[in-house]
């Protein structure tokens, strides 16, 4: 079965800087693989990729058949791909449900279907109650929460999370795993997560995807990379190899 | 609903006294309502700041103009001549700068507004700075003037601003069903979040050319309007920075982004205009600019103090503090 | 070709001086991203300053050229502190807007003042050299032109040795890189952006005067020069102050030999037009690095 996303040899550069370097990977449907690597590893730079927000120098990215290498942000939505930020980014004059909404609208061009549709979101990811608060008045929490909920509204079969437990409390982070769990487990989709956390990231993945300094280092079941030297290495430095 | 009755009753005393000069500011307050409101679509929903809105006024203008010279057409024909062309020129000018963002597209509009001068004052076809004037027939009664936008005589000045009533609403309600649909919804992700709209599918740029084709839509019909009350076409007249100032101004101090924004702005800037040439008349002071001067400094003061505008101060609870009640914390943040 | 080397000629003194025009739009650019509509109005006032103390009191422009420098600093970090610093924080939106009031309080208050009557400077020592010219190679290079063009030349010369080789420019130039980490060692952010509005209006002024002995003098001059700078700018890279010198000449030459070629009202046009394509094609300018 051929992959739903496939990103072969990405490569990307910023002047001086080689932030993606010769990067492949794939993403089967239905499945959550984590993307993780110390800081600078080049992870969001290849969201950014994938999403279109940026464009390879180099190499192919391929959804479902369809090369979505030059493809505009919008189109990569289009497509099937939906994502969040690292930096959380809602339209904050707008209300929670005007906000999710604005993602319905992807899938249907009336309003009441749309606003039905956003309502039904809301009470899965557990905004419900809320949708009438100006979405800049939420907490950091349940602003990400309603990212991810604006987000399932244009339907995506790809969803990419970016560091979307950053800044959170342990609690919130508990409910928000929960939250990703539910998703997959309900909606089915393929889901790719950036994350810091390593106690988030493992039990969550089926697989896992290791970047360091731009390069893929290494890929597979999370107990494996866990005890990869090199991966160790990379996080803590010389001084902790063969100490796993 | 009361509003309403104000609205379509305002002229009549004036009508009876003979004062035909407030049935003009009226007019003027309609006009510059329904331009707010064009201006709300790019500068309060889809949050670009258009500082040369003036050039499709003028655009709509002229082309009312030119069809009704040259091909005889019926003024609202030709209004609807305008609109069209108007959206078509506007499209095309604004796709390619698309691209630019905050500060960069506001000078690119300025860039436009300023390159449309001497093409206004040059310009062969439309007679340049010498003006385009429109034939109007004698005499006529009061609703053959509504379906001909020509008044000749006395029934002008009432005549105008039950047209520019007309206009106003029909604007008003275009703009309300806008709000409520796809688009509207489109606008205003793109202004709070341009990024993050374009990440759940929406084509940012093709949202900010609509937004400004409704508005150049609006202008031209304002234009039309203008054209045929003035009975002439000036590049200088159509093209004056007022017509770039007054519709943005009577949204952000109505306040921005809300409906009836614009009508509440104009009702409380064209009055000021017109106060101060009445006051300063013929003396020393005339035609210094000082309602700019104004203006400016109201400009100013909302930037620095109460950038939502006037709609966001609290209105309701100083009414409730006024009846004497104590009103209760807000729930909303 | 005479014609032509003569209009290119004309076009790099011109643009020296639009250079310094352009130059602290440049320096605010650059460190606050905020724009500023009413960058013109300043140099309006100066020029209306130079005027107004060569009229009522004979002084000479060049040596107004200093008190004027001085008390248009103090209007700048008036603007600064009084209206700039609070919308600063907010939206773009309230940003452009501010200035945009700013623009109209200003010019029609000089409208009030003075009213809309053109104005000229006479018996200044540029306006008395009028006439005179240099020759070189067949091209008539017109001597107060030339030396406005070098007094230009020398302020900025002046202003490049002050932000590339003093404290205070290098801690402006920190401020620009980042905000945060310029606080971190002591430079006070607010204090750099008032010295820069400062900076930036008193160049933008000192401009207007030595302008105003080639120009008519009158309260509408500042807007085009506002989109002129502002179009300076984003060819030269967005705060880049050498950059912004080879586009200001850039500038200076298109125009003059726009005007050579197309009828006189159009010599503006080709600016803003590639303002625009600017905006469209290389965004970063054409000197410049993002």
């Amino acid at each position: 079965m051929p992959a739903l996303l496939q990103v072969e040899r990405c490569t990307k550069r910023f002047g001086g800087l080689v932030a993606n370097r010769d990067v492949s990977l794939a993403i089967e449907p239905g499945e959550i693989v984590g993307l993780i690597g110390p800081n600078g590893a080049g992870k969001t730079t290849l969201f950014n990729c994938i999403s279109g927000s940026l464009h390879p120098d180099e190499g192919r990215i391929v959804l479902d058949g369809t090369d979505i290498s030059r493809a505009r942000p919008e189109q990569v939505c289009r497509l099937g791909i939906a994502r969040t930020w690292q930096v959380v980014r809602s339209f904050g004059r707008m209300t929670v449900l005007e906000n999710v909404i604005c993602g319905a609208l992807r899938r249907t061009t009336r309003l009441r279907p749309a606003r039905a549709r956003a309502l039904d979101l809301l009470a899965f990811t557990g905004l419900g109650g809320k949708e009438d608060v100006v979405a800049a008045a939420l907490t950091l929490a349940d602003k990400k929460r309603l990212e991810i909920t604006r987000a399932l509204a244009t339907a995506p079969r790809l969803l990419l999370l970016d560091e979307a437990m950053s800044g959170l409390t342990p609690f919130e982070t508990t409910a928000a795993v929960e939250l990703v769990r539910r998703i997959h487990g309900e909606l089915g989709l393929a889901i790719c997560v950036v994350e810091h956390v390593m106690e988030v990231v493992m039990p969550l993945s089926h697989r896992v995807v290791v970047l360091d300094h731009g390069e893929k280092l290494t890929e597979g079941p999370p107990a494996e990379v866990a005890r990869d030297e090199r991966v160790i290495t990379a996080y803590l430095g010389d001084r902790y190899r063969g100490r796993a | 609903m009361a509003a309403a009755l104000v609205a379509l009753l305002y002229p009549i005393p004036f009508e009876r006294s003979g004062q035909i000069y407030y049935e003009t500011v009226g007019f003027l307050v309609l006009l510059n309502a329904m331009l707010g409101i064009g201006w709300n679509v790019i500068g309060g929903w889809a949050g670009q700041f258009d500082f040369g809105p003036s050039i499709f006024f003028a655009i709509g203008a002229y082309t009312a103009a030119l069809l009704s010279i040259h091909f005889g057409w019926n003024a609202w024909l030709a209004l609807l001549g305008a609109v069209v062309v108007s959206m078509v020129i506007c499209a095309a000018l604004t796709y390619p700068v698309t691209r630019l963002r905050g500060h960069y597209f506001a000078i690119a509009t300025v860039a436009m507004w300023m390159i449309a001068q001497p093409i206004g004052a040059t310009w062969s076809l439309i007679n340049g700075s010498q003006g385009l004037f429109i034939p109007v027939a004698a005499g006529g009664s009061f609703v053959h003037g509504i379906l001909t936008m020509e008044f000749p005589g006395r029934g002008k000045g009432l005549g105008f601003y039950y047209l520019s009533l007309l206009l106003f609403v029909v604007t008003l309600l275009v703009a309300r069903v806008v709000e409520r649909s796809k688009w509207g919804f489109y606008f205003r992700a793109v202004r709070d979040d341009q990024d993050g709209a374009e990440a759940i599918g929406i084509d940012s740029r093709l949202y900010k050319v609509i937004a400004r084709c409704l508005m150049a839509a609006i202008f031209a019909a304002g234009g039309t309007l203008y054209g045929f009350w003035a009975l002439a076409v000036f590049p200088d007249q159509v093209l004056e920075v007022n017509w770039n100032i007054l519709p943005m101004m009577a949204a952000v101090v109505g306040g921005l982004g809300r409906l009836w924004g614009p009508v509440l702005g104009a009702i409380v800037l064209i009055p000021i205009s017109q106060l101060m040439t009445a006051t300063l008349g013929s003396g020393p002071l005339a035609g210094r600019g000082i309602d700019l001067i104004i203006y400016g400094a109201v400009i100013m003061l909302i930037a620095g103090w109460r950038p939502n505008g006037l709609l966001s101060l609290p209105w309701a609870q100083w009414a409730a503090r006024f009846r004497g009640r104590v009103p209760a914390p807000s729930g909303r943040g | 070709m005479t014609l032509f080397l003569q209009a290119v000629a004309d076009g790099l003194q011109m643009g020296l001086l639009y250079a310094l025009v352009a130059v602290g739009l440049a320096i605010i650019w650059g460190l606050m991203e905020m724009i500023n509509f009413a960058h013109g109005e300043f140099m309006m006032l100066g020029m209306f300053g130079a005027w107004g103390l060569s009229a009522w009191l004979g002084w000479d422009p060049l040596v107004t050229m200093v008190p004027l420098a001085v008390v248009m600093y103090g209007a700048g970090v008036l603007v600064y502190r009084g209206l700039m610093q609070k919308v600063q924080r907010g939206e773009v939106f309230t940003q452009i807007f501010a200035t945009v009031g700013l623009f109209f309080f200003i010019q029609n208050g000089v409208v009030a003042l003075f009213t809309s009557d053109y104005r000229f400077i006479e018996g200044s020592l540029l306006t008395r050299l009028s006439g005179a010219n240099l020759s070189l190679g067949g091209i008539r290079v017109g001597v107060p032109l030339l030396v406005g063009g070098l007094i230009a030349l020398g302020l900025f010369l002046l202003l490049y040795l002050l932000i590339d080789r003093t404290d205070f420019g290098l801690a402006l130039q920190a401020t620009a890189e980042d905000r945060d980490a310029a606080m971190l060692v002591g430079i006070r952010p607010q204090r750099m952006y008032a010295v820069a509005w400062g900076l930036g209006t008193a160049l933008v002024a000192v401009a207007g005067v030595i302008l105003a002995n080639f120009f008519s003098v009158y309260p509408q001059a500042g807007l085009s020069f506002t989109v002129l700078a502002y179009a300076i700018v984003a060819l030269g890279g967005f705060g880049s102050i050498l950059g912004t010198l080879l586009a200001a000449l850039l500038v200076g030459v298109v125009q003059s030999v726009t005007a050579a070629y197309l009828p006189p009202a159009f010599k503006d046009a080709f600016v803003f037009g590639s303002y625009i394509l600017i905006g469209l094609f290389r965004p970063q300018g054409l000197f410049g690095r993002f």
